[in-house]
């Protein structure tokens, strides 16, 4: 029986940063605490962040969650 | 490349330095070669890159993530490999009808597991990095 792809969270932190003049990855990483290559996989889609960094990141934009991280169910 | 992406090298590499050394002195040191194995205290040197500097994280969740996940990955390995080689050796004992599992056997198995265990960890880890890393 073939296993079940796990779901993905889709974010746009990119484009949320790039609209924040000036903010770098690691002015982020800084921020929420994490080293800038956690930031990096992020922005790449290749890590699912824990509920607790995605409550720093949803308050460091002054965003909701959900504005930020949306769950990609796409097989 | 982050603080812990860089312990999971050197574990990597020292298990396979030593892995290397020890088959080449087989042939002259017999089962004294199983000496080289000492080299593997060298892994604990992996722990000089997780001295923090400046206000910078040296270690993060995801750090913390791809640890635990390459550990137990290290760990169940080793546990399969122990077993199946311990199954192996007594049914081999059995079969020529020894007394027993001869000791020196004994020791080059378990420092075996080890590098078993950490090369495995040290892999799982890095090949995380690697696609996690991957933009």
């Amino acid at each position: 029986m073939p296993r079940k792809k796990e779901p993905s969270l889709r974010n746009c932190i990119r484009e949320l940063r790039a609209a924040s003049a000036g903010m770098t990855q690691q002015d982020l990483a800084d921020e929420v605490g994490v080293t800038r290559q956690t930031i990096v996989a992020l922005e790449g889609g290749n890590y699912t962040p824990s509920l607790t960094l995605a409550l720093r990141v949803a308050k460091v934009f002054g965003r909701p969650t959900e504005d930020i991280f949306e769950l990609d169910e796409s097989p | 490349m982050t603080a812990m992406e860089k312990v999971a090298w050197t574990e990597l590499v020292i298990c396979v330095v030593t892995m290397v050394v020890v088959s080449a002195m087989v042939p002259w040191l017999g089962h004294g070669a199983a000496g080289g194995f000492g080299l593997l205290g060298l892994i604990v040197g992996g722990s000089l890159f997780l001295r923090s500097r400046g206000k910078g994280v040296v270690v993060d969740e995801r750090d913390r993530a791809i640890e635990m996940q390459s550990l137990r990955t290290g760990v169940v390995t080793a546990w399969m490999t122990l077993f199946v080689a311990l199954i192996a050796a007594t049914m081999w004992s059995a079969h020529i009808q020894a007394p027993g599992v001869s000791t020196q056997f004994l020791n080059w198995l378990i420092w075996v597991q080890f590098v078993i265990c950490y090369a495995v960890k040290g892999l799982v880890a890095v090949v995380l990095y690697r696609r996690q890393n991957a933009a």
